[in-house]
């Protein structure tokens, strides 16, 4: 049998050398499967009418004007995506409820990005010259953000970064600004709230997904925290963000016996890492970082999620007016309380709705062309002032975000691990 | 390194290996009785292990078509493992049919259904992305009774402990491996099917019906790749439809590296590579992929047919 199976592929072989073609046809087929474990699928508009309609809006005055909403509605980062989608719809239904741009309603265009950089440019590139939307929110990574604000810098509209919170993002261009605080003002919040539950942690285990630019950006802030608090950094375990099995990582990391492990992975690789820590006996803390920062986690590692603490950005009992209604609206719809992605994406599109107003009185915005009200919208948003349910919150010339409120939140599972909450710590 | 770590390194490399084994099993059966790699069976093992959730009674998100679908029934776990084979193995069928047949009446290239497989792979799997979204599922936490979530091989200072679930895939892997060899070695259907392998022309001039064994084959394969997905999808989640693809890829290293058309090979391949790259370091992690395949590069350049494939002599 073998005999005939080696004879067979030599022939095959001869066969692909002769039909060179072929070969290299086939070779790049399975070079594109290998490539890309999460295509972006094809891009789909759910509202086409907007696209024309936001160009000719601006003409004869009657119909909306269309705001993009580029985050990532298919593969693993949908977990977080869809999230952010919700946080979007509710910000259009509040906003158009309250008049929306001084009498013009806003009309959200969707556009999926899917999880790779890919996706977030082809995602962005529709947006901008089909759908002629005055501005982005969006992409949901910060590495996708790397690869597509770029493009809408140099098309000058202006792109709003709902949860890209790596370091170099309002750097990009004069065009990028972002609502989400950046993870070196977020994430030492845990550590502290770890020491304070456990004040006998001495030896910290750090793991990161290297692929990925957030997930670098936040380990880098969660060593240095790490060494800033004194504690012993015993091992840096590295991993990707599409790893399943963490078995050697994780055995090296229980080998030196941390009392605290610290992970930087997105939703379905971190919850997997924190499941598997724990059926191999680890009994420590854990932190998260902002990539597990989604009620996502919970399928994944279910009753093992119990305790992960994770900082937040958001608080669904900020006191101000507009987040009494935005979490309202939230929880009629969706039964829970809404989460901080959400709350940054309504913070996106608040930002967007309040600048266009201010625009809007200083000249129509019906009157204006496209690529005049884009960069008008840009200079307003960065000196404006915003009660958003992140509190009050403007933005520093570079488009860095300013915000004051930030909390940490521990995970808390049901017995039976099908359903939890984020509890947040005094 | 410490005897802990260097133990600990071997259980993980078996680990890691059994579930590279399990999954090339079902892949290496069907090249080893049609000559044709099945980039299919990484899909079909994504299908079983989706079955398998929905027969435990598991429910879908609310993305896809069928948004928050499941099942009035919630079968036990062996029973559900069991039936979500059996359709798998129809799907497979399904697919040998559409995809493979056509092109072997025609004697087509080899390298068109190899192309034909990975079409039809992408195809099932955009397929259950619509059908119920991109999201995660988990098998519930009692899946496996009352076994310890982890065994600790070591001591109480010094613990190597090893997952449950990686040795039921292991014990699992191994049982498979017996009951093929014994199913090829020893029934009459077993040398029908080597005889089809040998000589599909010959076998159907003595009265073997090709097709029927071709379909047997395929079927056979659906049943291993389905119970490979499900016990991996209890072990890691089922992480999205593209959770199988993957392993095709490193699939296809497995079974070189093995021996193409071993079946005890593609057990060997899978742990020899998941022990090296259990003992790559951490740092490195990132590479395991390229080690992996630097391993099948050498074998090929070194010794084509492969650890347990038997070598080819030329005859004058």
């Amino acid at each position: 049998m073998a005999r005939n199976r080696f004879i067979r592929t030599s022939l095959m072989l001869k066969a692909m050398h002769s039909k060179a073609p072929f070969s290299l046809l086939a070779a790049f087929a399975i070079v594109l499967g290998a490539c890309s474990p999460n295509p972006a699928p094809t891009a789909t508009s759910t509202s086409p009418q907007a696209a024309g309609a936001s160009n000719t809006a601006l003409a004869n005055g009657t119909a909306s004007i269309a705001i993009g909403i580029g985050v990532a509605q298919t593969s693993n980062v949908a977990l977080l995506g869809q999230e952010e989608v919700a946080g979007a719809k509710i910000a259009e239904k509040y906003f158009n409820d309250k008049g929306g741009i001084n009498g013009t309603p806003i009309k959200l265009v969707f556009q999926d990005t899917g999880g790779d950089e890919q996706g977030a440019i082809n995602a962005f590139q529709t947006l901008i010259t089909k759908d002629k939307v005055v501005g982005i929110v969006g992409p949901t990574l910060s590495q996708q953000a790397f690869s597509a604000d770029p493009i809408a810098d140099r098309a000058k509209v202006p792109v709003l970064g709902p949860s890209n919170t790596a370091k170099g993002i309002p750097q990009i261009g004069d065009f990028i600004a972002r609502v989400s605080a950046p993870v070196s003002v977020v994430a030492p919040n845990s550590v502290k709230a770890a020491l304070k539950i456990n004040p006998q942690i001495k030896k910290v285990a750090v793991f990161y997904a290297q692929n990925d630019a957030f997930n670098k950006s936040e380990t880098e802030i969660f060593q240095q925290t790490v060494k800033d608090q004194k504690l012993e950094l015993v091992t840096v375990q590295k991993f990707q963000t599409t790893d399943t099995d963490f078995q050697s990582q994780a055995t090296a990391a229980l080998n030196v016996k941390p009392d605290l492990v610290i992970i930087s992975g997105l939703a379905a690789d971190g919850g997997n890492l924190v499941r598997q820590l724990r059926e191999l006996g680890y009994k420590g803390s854990i932190i998260g970082g902002n990539g597990l920062n989604t009620s996502n986690l919970f399928p994944v590692c279910k009753a093992l999620c119990d305790g992960v603490l994770i900082a937040q950005a958001y608080s669904p009992e900020q006191p101000g007016d507009v987040n009494a209604a935005f979490r309202e609206a939230y929880r009629s719809q969706f039964k829970k309380e809404p989460p901080q992605f959400s709350a940054q994406a309504f913070a996106g599109v608040q930002v967007f709705v309040e600048a266009l107003k201010a625009v809007d009185q200083q000249r129509k915005v019906n009157q204006q062309s496209l690529p005049d009200l884009r960069v008008a919208l840009n200079k307003q948003l960065l000196i404006g002032k915003y009660n958003t349910p992140l509190g009050e919150i403007s933005f520093t010339s570079e488009g860095e975000i300013v915000q004051k409120e930030f909390y940490v939140a521990q995970i808390k599972m049901d017995t039976n691990g099908t359903s939890g909450k984020f509890t947040y710590l005094k | 390194m410490t005897v802990t770590i260097f133990l600990q390194n071997v259980l993980n490399g078996l680990s890691i290996g059994s579930v590279y084994a399990i999954f090339a099993l079902g892949y290496t059966l069907v090249f080893s009785i049609l000559g044709i790699i099945n980039f299919a069976h990484g899909a079909i093992f994504t299908l079983g292990a989706y079955f398998t959730y929905v027969l435990t009674g598991g429910a879908f998100g609310f993305n896809g078509l069928l948004a928050n679908a499941m099942l009035p029934v919630k079968m036990p776990f062996a029973a559900a493992i069991v039936l979500s084979g059996i359709l798998s193995g129809l799907v497979s069928v399904m697919v040998e049919r559409l995809a493979f047949r056509p092109l072997r009446r025609r004697k087509a290239d080899p390298l068109l259904t190899v192309v034909s497989s990975l079409g039809v792979a992408f195809v099932i799997v955009n397929v259950i992305q619509y059908l119920v979204g991109a999201e995660s599922y988990t098998f519930p936490a009692d899946t496996y009774g009352n076994l310890p979530p982890a065994v600790n091989f070591g001591t109480t200072d010094n613990p190597i402990p090893i997952r449950s679930v990686q040795i039921v895939i292991f014990a699992v892997s191994a049982v498979i491996l017996t009951v093929l060899t014994y199913l090829i070695n020893a029934t009459k259907y077993g040398k029908a099917m080597r005889a089809v392998a040998e000589d599909a022309t010959t076998a159907s001039l003595l009265g073997i019906d090709t097709d029927r064994f071709i379909v047997l084959t395929f079927f056979v394969s659906g049943f291993l790749g389905s119970v490979a997905g499900t016990l991996v999808g209890s072990s890691v989640s089922i992480a999205g439809p593209y959770f199988g693809i993957g392993f095709g890829l490193k699939g296809l290293a497995v079974i070189v590296l093995g021996g193409l058309g071993s079946i005890p090979g593609a057990v060997v391949g899978g742990l020899v590579i998941g022990l090296i790259e259990a003992f790559v370091p951490g740092e490195f992690s990132a590479y395991k992929d390229a080690v992996a395949f630097g391993l099948l590069f050498i074998m090929l350049m070194v010794r084509p047919q492969g650890l347990l494939g038997r070598s080819f002599v030329q005859k004058v």
